[in-house]
C-alpha cells in the first residue's frame, strides 16, 4: 500500500465525518416536509424534500416520501421515479412496492415484461436483501474473522481449538463470498445511471438524437425504460419489450 | 455422292436472296434545305429534312453543329400519294434554328440510318451577317431583321431584355418598345412566345407614357407597350419569340407641307388629314443564356426558389386538447419566381394528423420585379396528449445578385396537448385481478422514521469503515503467511537460520564477554573472542566451524569479495588470538578491550558484508 492510497483513504473517513453536519439539516428539513405533507400542502413538501436532495443525501424513506407527494399532486412519472428510487433503498419495503404498484396502474405503456425464470427472480430478491452498506459490512466483518482464524492456525499452536476454528473460518469464507456476490449487483443498483422513468405526459422517441427526425414511437409518464447511450442531450432508450430510440434527457428522469 | 441436291439448294437461296433484296431495294432520298441561305444574326431559319421512297420512315437525328442552336422542333409532316399505282411517301422533319454567330456557316450533313445502310444529307451553308443581339443595349443600331417596309413607315418595335445572362429561375424582365412617327393606334398579332420560360405580364397603363429617342439620327416617339416577366425553367440558350403587333400607320397626304405638318405630324392621337395603312410589326428574337445554378453550396433541401424571399410561422393556439384542432400557417413572401415556390416538407410527428395544406397566392405585377406571397395553412390534429415539438422549417432559395443560396428560418412551435381529461389505464381489460382489487384503494401514508442518510450515488464503495476492515484483515493475513514462511524456513533451512542466528548470536557472547572483562577474568578470552568470530564467519557462510584453519577462512572471505584490508585484518586478530590462547598473559585487560572493540567493529562489517 502506497502513500497515495492511504492519503485516498483518509480522506474517504474525513469527508464521510463532514457530512455528518449536512445530516443535521437533512434531518431538519425532512420533518419540515413530513409536516407540509400531513397538512396537505404537498408542492412544500416537495420542495423540502428536494432540498434534502440538494445537499447531496439520499435516503429510501425521503424518496418515499417525496414520491407521495409527487403522487398527491398528480404527477405520475415523478411520484414513480421517486418509489423506485426508495426501493434501491429499500428494496422490500411492502409500503414502497404498494404505492408503486398503485401509481403504475394509471400508466398508459402497460409493456409487460417478459416473465423472469424463477431461478434468476430468487437471486434478485436475495441481492435486494441488503443495501449494499449492509452486504458490505457483512464482507469486512467476515473477511476480518477469517483472516484472524488463520492467522492464528498458522502462528500459534493451538490444538483444543483448532477444529472449531477450521470451521469458522469456512463458514466465514462462504459468507465473505455470498456477501460479496450481493454487495456488487446493490452497488451497481444504487450507483447506476442506466434505469430511467418517463416524466413527462408523451414523449416521441426519434430515430437519431436530432429534432426533426424520424418518429419511432411515443412513450408515456410513468413507463421505465433502459438508458443505452448519451448523445448531447439525448438519451437512446429501450423498452421492455426491446424499442429503442432517442428522447431528449430532460424528459426522463434517472432512477 | 449425290452432288446434285446441295447445287440445287443453293439456286433456291440464291433466288430467294435475290427476292428479298429487290423488296429492300426501295430508292431512299433524303435531302437537307433551309428557308433562307442570307440570314442576320437575330433571324431563325427552317431547317428541313426530306426523306421519299419509304413508307416505313427512320428516325432522324437533329442536326448537329455548334455554329447553330435548335430553337424549336422537330415538327413533322407526311404525305402518301399514289400516282400510276406507284406508291410515293415522303416525310419531311424541321427544325427552328438559330446562328450563334456570323459568317459563313456550315450545317452540318446529318446521317440516318435505314435498314443498315446509312444516307447522308448534303451540308448547308448558311450566310450570317450583321449584328448579334448579345451585343450591348446601349448602342442604339435598330434590328436588322425589321422589315424594310415597316421601317420606312417610321415604326419599329424593339424588344429590350432587363440582361442576357440569366440563372435558371431568375427573373428576366423584357420590355417591348414601339418606336413610332405616326401611329394611330395597334393591336397585337401576335403574342411572344418563349419555349422553356415561365412568363408573368406586368400590368401597363392602358396610356402609356411617350417620350422621343434617337435612332440611328432619326427621331422616334418611344412607347413601352408591354412588360414581361420572364422566369426561365430549363438551362441553355433560349430564344423569347418575337412579339408581333399590326400597327395602323398614317401615311403622309401628298399634298405640300404646310407649317401645320409638323404640329399635326407630332401627335399619336388621330390625324383625321392623312390615310391610315395597317402594317405589321415584329420585334426580334431575343436570345438569352440560361445558366444552371451552381451545385456548390446548394442545400438538400433546395426546390429551385430564385430571387429574395422570407418565410415566417404562425399558430392559431399553443395550448390544445386531444382531437382538436389547430392551424399551422407558413408564409413565404419576397421577389421572384413566386409562381414556382415550393414548400419544404415538414417534420412532423406522428402524433399530429396533417392535412393536405390550403395554398393561397397572390402575385403582384406592378412595380419593377414580380413580387407576391404564399400561405401554406396546414389543420392539424394531435391524436395524443403530451408536448408535441413543431420544429423549424428552413426554406432555402438562390439569391441571384448575391450569387449564392440563402436559407430563411421559420420559427419552431411547441405545443401542450392536454389530455381529454384523465384516466386510468385506457385498456382496463388488460389489469389483471390483483390490480383490478387496487384500483379503489390510495396511497400509503408517509415514512416518518429515517434509517439514515447516504450520499446521493454512492455505495459501500465510498464507505472508510469498508477500507479499514477489509485492507486491515489483508494486512492481518499477509503478516500472518509471511511470519510462517520465517518460521518454517528457520526451521528447515540450517544455512538460512545459521545466517539469520549469526548476528544475535554473537551479540549475546559479546554481552557475555563484557560482563568477563568487567569482572577482571582474563582466563579463556582469547579463546572465546576466537569463538566468536570464526563461529560468526561460518554461521554466516554455512561452514563447518570446528577445525577450520586461518587460510580456509582468508580464501572463503575473499571469494564473497570482502575488502582485502578487512581481511589481513582478520587474519592478523585471528593470529594475535592464537598465541594469546596459549600465553594468556601476554596481554593486560586493556589489550584484551582493545581486542574486543576491534572485532565488534569487524562483525558489524562483516554483518553488512556477507
Amino acid at each position: 500500500m502506497n502513500i497515495h492510497k492511504i492519503f485516498l483513504v483518509i480522506l474517504m473517513g474525513l469527508t464521510s465525518v463532514a457530512f455528518a453536519g449536512n445530516d443535521q439539516s437533512a434531518d431538519y428539513l425532512f420533518e419540515k416536509g413530513n409536516a407540509a405533507y400531513q397538512n396537505e400542502n404537498y408542492s412544500e413538501a416537495i420542495d423540502q424534500y428536494q432540498s434534502v436532495l440538494a445537499l447531496g443525501l439520499e435516503s429510501g424513506s425521503l424518496y418515499y416520501n417525496l414520491g407521495n407527494a409527487y403522487y398527491r399532486t398528480g404527477a405520475i412519472g415523478l411520484a414513480i421515479l421517486n418509489y423506485e428510487r426508495a426501493l434501491k433503498w429499500l428494496p422490500n419495503d411492502e409500503n414502497v412496492r404498494f404505492n408503486l404498484k398503485l401509481a403504475n396502474l394509471t400508466v398508459k405503456d402497460r409493456i409487460d415484461p417478459p416473465p423472469e425464470f424463477f431461478l434468476f427472480r430468487w437471486i434478485r430478491q436475495a441481492t435486494n436483501l441488503l443495501s449494499s452498506r449492509g452486504w458490505g459490512l457483512l464482507v469486512g466483518i467476515f473477511i476480518g474473522i477469517a483472516s484472524i482464524d488463520i492467522a492464528i492456525l498458522i502462528i500459534a499452536e493451538v490444538k483444543r481449538l483448532r477444529t472449531f476454528l477450521k470451521y469458522l473460518t469456512g463458514i466465514s469464507v462462504v459468507i465473505v463470498i455470498i456477501s460479496m456476490a450481493g454487495m456488487i449487483p446493490r452497488h451497481r443498483i444504487e450507483t447506476g445511471k442506466n434505469v430511467g422513468i418517463i416524466i413527462h405526459y408523451s414523449v416521441q422517441s426519434l430515430a437519431a438524437p436530432q429534432e426533426g427526425s424520424t418518429e419511432l414511437f411515443v412513450v408515456h409518464e410513468g413507463t421505465k425504460v433502459a438508458i443505452l447511450d448519451k448523445d448531447g442531450d439525448w438519451l437512446k432508450i429501450e423498452l421492455i419489450d426491446g424499442k429503442q430510440g432517442w428522447i431528449p434527457a430532460d424528459d426522463l428522469g434517472i432512477i | 455422292m449425290n452432288v446434285k441436291k446441295p447445287l440445287g439448294l443453293l439456286i433456291i437461296l440464291i433466288f430467294l436472296l435475290v427476292l428479298t433484296g429487290a423488296t429492300h431495294a426501295e430508292e431512299l432520298r433524303v435531302s437537307a434545305s433551309v428557308d433562307r441561305n442570307q440570314i442576320t444574326a437575330d433571324d431563325l431559319i427552317t431547317f428541313t429534312i426530306q426523306i421519299e421512297g419509304t413508307s416505313d420512315f427512320p428516325d432522324v437525328p437533329p442536326p448537329q453543329s455548334p455554329d447553330f442552336v435548335i430553337v424549336a422542333g422537330p415538327s413533322q409532316s407526311s404525305s402518301i400519294q399514289i400516282i400510276n399505282g406507284r406508291m410515293n411517301a415522303s416525310k419531311s422533319i424541321s427544325w427552328r434554328i438559330a446562328p450563334t454567330k456570323s459568317g459563313k456557316l456550315v450545317i452540318p450533313s446529318v446521317s440516318i440510318t435505314y435498314r443498315r445502310s446509312v444516307y447522308k444529307t448534303e451540308p448547308v451553308i448558311v450566310d450570317v451577317s450583321g449584328q448579334s443581339a448579345s451585343q450591348p443595349q446601349t448602342k442604339q443600331v435598330p434590328p436588322a431583321p425589321q422589315p424594310k417596309a415597316s421601317q420606312g413607315e417610321g415604326v419599329l418595335l424593339k424588344a429590350i431584355p432587363s440582361k442576357t445572362t440569366v440563372y435558371k429561375g431568375e427573373e428576366l424582365n423584357v420590355a417591348f418598345a414601339l418606336y413610332f412617327k405616326n401611329v394611330r393606334t395597334y393591336a397585337p398579332k401576335k403574342l411572344p412566345d418563349a419555349k422553356g420560360f415561365w412568363i408573368e405580364e406586368f400590368l401597363i397603363k392602358s396610356e402609356p407614357d411617350i417620350t422621343t429617342e434617337n435612332l440611328d439620327g432619326v427621331t422616334y416617339k418611344k412607347a413601352i407597350i408591354k412588360r414581361l416577366a420572364l422566369f426561365p425553367t430549363t438551362s441553355g440558350n433560349l430564344v423569347v419569340d418575337p412579339f408581333v403587333i399590326d400597327a395602323e400607320v398614317i401615311v403622309p397626304s401628298q399634298r405640300r407641307r404646310s407649317i401645320f405638318d409638323d404640329f399635326l405630324d407630332d401627335s399619336f392621337f388621330d390625324n383625321s388629314f392623312g390615310q391610315t395603312k395597317v402594317v405589321s410589326v415584329s420585334s426580334s428574337p431575343l436570345r438569352v443564356t440560361v445558366q444552371d445554378l451552381p451545385e456548390l453550396g446548394k442545400p438538400s433541401n433546395y426546390s429551385g426558389a430564385v430571387g429574395r424571399f422570407t418565410i415566417s410561422a404562425s399558430i392559431d393556439t399553443a395550448v390544445t386538447t386531444e382531437n382538436q384542432a389547430l392551424t399551422l400557417k407558413y408564409q413565404i413572401s419576397g421577389t421572384g419566381n413566386i409562381s414556382s415556390l415550393k414548400m419544404p416538407e415538414l417534420q412532423l410527428p406522428n402524433t399530429l394528423e396533417v392535412f393536405e395544406p390550403k395554398i393561397g397566392k397572390s402575385v403582384n405585377n406592378q412595380g419593377d420585379a414580380i413580387s407576391g406571397t404564399v400561405t401554406y395553412e396546414y389543420v392539424l390534429i394531435p391524436r395524443s396528449s403530451g408536448r408535441i415539438r413543431i420544429p423549424p422549417v428552413t426554406f432555402s432559395y438562390f439569391d441571384p445578385n448575391r450569387g449564392g443560396y440563402v436559407s430563411a428560418t421559420a420559427r419552431g412551435f411547441d405545443i401542450r396537448v392536454n389530455p381529454k381529461g384523465k384516466t386510468f389505464a385506457s385498456d382496463r381489460s388488460s389489469l389483471n385481478k390483483e390490480e383490478v382489487s387496487l384500483l379503489g384503494q390510495d396511497i400509503r401514508f408517509i415514512r416518518r422514521d429515517n434509517s439514515g442518510w447516504n450520499q446521493i450515488s454512492s455505495s459501500v464503495f465510498s464507505e472508510f469503515w469498508f477500507w479499514l476492515l477489509t485492507v486491515s484483515s489483508v494486512v492481518i493475513l499477509i503478516g500472518a503467511i509471511s511470519f510462517r514462511w520465517w518460521i518454517e524456513k528457520l526451521e528447515t533451512n540450517i544455512s538460512f537460520a545459521r545466517k539469520r542466528r549469526a548476528w544475535p548470536k554473537s551479540q549475546k557472547a559479546f554481552v557475555l564477554l563484557d560482563e568477563k572483562l568487567k569482572m577482571g577474568d582474563l582466563s579463556g578470552l582469547a579463546s572465546i573472542l576466537n569463538q566468536i568470530l570464526v563461529g560468526f564467519i561460518s554461521d554466516r557462510l554455512n561452514l563447518s566451524s570446528a577445525g577450520i584453519s586461518v587460510a580456509e577462512i582468508e580464501s572463503q572471505l575473499s571469494e564473497k569479495a570482502i575488502a582485502d584490508e578487512t581481511i589481513s585484518r582478520i587474519a592478523r586478530i585471528l593470529s594475535e588470538l592464537e598465541q594469546l590462547r596459549f600465553l594468556p598473559t601476554a596481554a593486560d585487560a586493556e589489550k584484551y578491550s582493545a581486542l574486543v572493540q576491534e572485532e565488534k567493529e569487524l562483525i558489524t562489517l562483516l554483518n553488512k558484508a556477507i
